[in-house]
């Protein structure tokens, strides 16, 4: 039987150990990715993780107007945190950068949780010292080798999030509204304000670490499903600067590919579908 | 129609920070330097929102007709939300919009209201030359980087993102013609014809956009069926495709490579 205790105190006194020479690597990139890495010189080190939790006050979901500031506070610094750690086990592993970092951002009434997981990466048999700011990108090993061979470098990940109470109509308006053609200006300018909010803050997030543009932004919205009257919106992508070489042109083959014969007319599709499916 | 209002404050300083080097783009990397191979610099990611209340028709049990107040409701607010994305692009400089991608949202607070949005990547050219379409503005398009620089490589231009919309009340059949049709094969006349005019109309009004825009031809044209939240027997046909014209410049596009790739 084994000591699970031992166990325990082995693994969690392993975290903080340099990789030994020679050690194998771990990571969740797939094999294609892995050889596509050492194609342009780089090879996987580590997966790590980087996890945040910031509270959100009590009582702020309720109703109200504008932005709920709150939220977007602790959006920001779970976020924040998540990265700082994942930043800090990547060097801590020797690797120079993350790549493939997957995003889960979770908000609940009290908190917000945020966690990051992606593969460390370093230009092949380069130990020694990491850079002083190791890259964070949630783009896959594929994207992070086309953008190398392209002259560009991943810098880190923007993030900007902004929460907002959906406006009210009094009763007056909306029976005004009954039956009517109309656009609802007053929900429109929040909720683009709001949309505007969260991109104005990755774009600043980006422009701080020097980037000269953002890359597969990602951007979501939707209301919480604790406070339907409350909508989030949350935009994130990779910041990337060109290297000194400037733009290098990639010039793409067409090809066509010999796999599987295109489905190009569906039996099913005769048989039709209700006229209610969505 | 009314005209669309002026972009919020927070707009114009997200894309007083866009002019200034920084550029923004929901374009996936391998996208991305596809648009700079075709010789286009993206600026930043643009898009336009309208939260807009529908009103009510009636609609009679028996009869197929098209729901006019409905199909303007649902153009009126498309237009008021690709135009203010055109409006920040333009504000950018732009040349055009690429990825262009048209979303409806629906929200519980929002009784027959919906969110219409349009957003893409604004790009200019970078060799300076104009691309803006006949109306001269920047164009817009629906088509995915690759299939923007398959596009230009054939020499073609996009003109903009042209749509028709139609909303029709598919009539509901009697109970004669329901018995009469019991246990038979037989086509049903009346779902035909209303299934059929409807597409129709929506289609025609798409080609007549292009007409506007001068254009010679649609690429990528889809026509998607949508109850929204009208119940069954009322649907929304909407076309959509991207507006093309000849250009100037001669067809580049390679012999493609026949290949047997090894992915599963």
């Amino acid at each position: 039987m084994t000591d699970l205790r031992a166990e325990v105190r082995r693994g969690v006194s392993a975290l903080g150990q340099v990789p030994a020479q020679g050690r194998g690597s771990t990571s969740d990139l797939s094999i294609d990715e892995a050889l596509l890495l050492h194609s342009v010189g780089w090879e996987p080190v580590e997966l790590v993780t980087g996890v945040s939790m910031a509270s959100v006050p009590w009582g702020v979901w309720s109703w109200g107007q504008g932005e709920i500031a709150a939220a977007s506070a602790a959006h920001a610094t779970a976020m924040r945190g998540a990265s700082e750690r994942l930043t800090e086990e990547c060097d801590r592993a020797g690797g120079h950068g993350v790549v493939g970092v997957r995003v889960a951002v979770n908000v609940y009434p009290n908190h917000v949780d945020v966690e990051l997981v992606g593969s460390a990466v370093r230009p092949v048999g380069r130990r020694g010292q990491p850079p002083a700011r190791p890259f964070v990108s949630d783009l896959s090993g594929r994207d992070f080798c086309l953008l190398l061979r392209a002259g560009w470098e991943p810098l880190g990940l923007a993030f900007g999030a902004s929460f907002v109470y959906a406006p009210r109509r009094s009763a007056r308006t909306t029976l005004g509204q009954a039956g009517q053609n109309v656009e609802l200006t007053n929900f429109t300018e929040a909720m683009y304000q709001a949309r505007e909010l969260a991109m104005e803050r990755m774009q600043q997030a980006a422009l701080d670490i020097g980037a000269g543009g953002v890359v597969d932004v990602v951007m979501r919205q939707g209301p919480m499903t604790f406070a339907t009257h409350a909508i989030g919106f949350t935009a994130w992508g990779t910041a990337v600067r060109c290297g000194p070489e400037g733009h290098r042109h990639l010039d793409p083959e067409m090809v066509v590919p010999l796999d599987d014969a295109v489905v190009a007319f569906a039996a099913e599709s005769l048989r039709g579908r209700p006229a209610n499916a969505e | 129609m009314t005209e669309a209002a002026d972009l919020p404050e927070a707009t114009s300083h997200r894309l007083e920070e866009l002019e200034h080097g920084l550029f923004t783009s929901d374009l996936s990397v391998n996208e991305f330097l596809l648009v700079k191979h075709a010789g286009f610099h993206p600026l930043g990611f643009v898009m336009g929102s309208s939260i807009y209340h529908t009103g009510i028709q009636t609609r009679r049990w028996g009869k197929s007709q098209e729901l006019t107040k409905l199909t303007e409701a649902m153009y009126n607010a498309r237009e008021l939300a690709m135009t203010r994305m055109e409006e920040e692009a333009q504000e950018l400089g732009a040349d055009g919009v690429v990825g262009v991608r048209l979303d409806v949202n629906y929200y519980e607070w929002g009784r027959d209201a919906a969110e219409f949005i349009a957003m893409g990547t604004a790009v200019k050219a970078e060799d300076g030359s104009s691309y803006r379409n006949a109306q001269g503005k920047p164009f817009t398009s629906d088509l995915s980087g690759q299939d923007f620089w398959t596009l230009m490589q054939t020499g073609h231009v996009p003109q903009g993102l042209v749509m028709g919309t139609c909303v029709f009340h598919i009539a509901h059949r009697g109970l004669a013609q329901t018995l009469g049709t019991v246990g038979q094969n037989v086509e049903l006349p009346n779902f035909t014809q209303a299934l059929y005019e409807a597409r129709e109309l929506a289609m025609t009004r798409m080609q007549d956009e292009a007409n506007r825009l001068g254009a010679t031809g649609i690429v990528g044209v889809r026509l998607e069926e949508k109850s929204h939240q009208w119940g069954s027997h009322t649907i929304e046909f909407l076309a959509l495709g991207t507006a093309v014209t000849k250009g100037t410049g001669a067809a580049t596009l390679p012999v493609p490579t026949t290949i047997i790739s090894l992915d599963n």
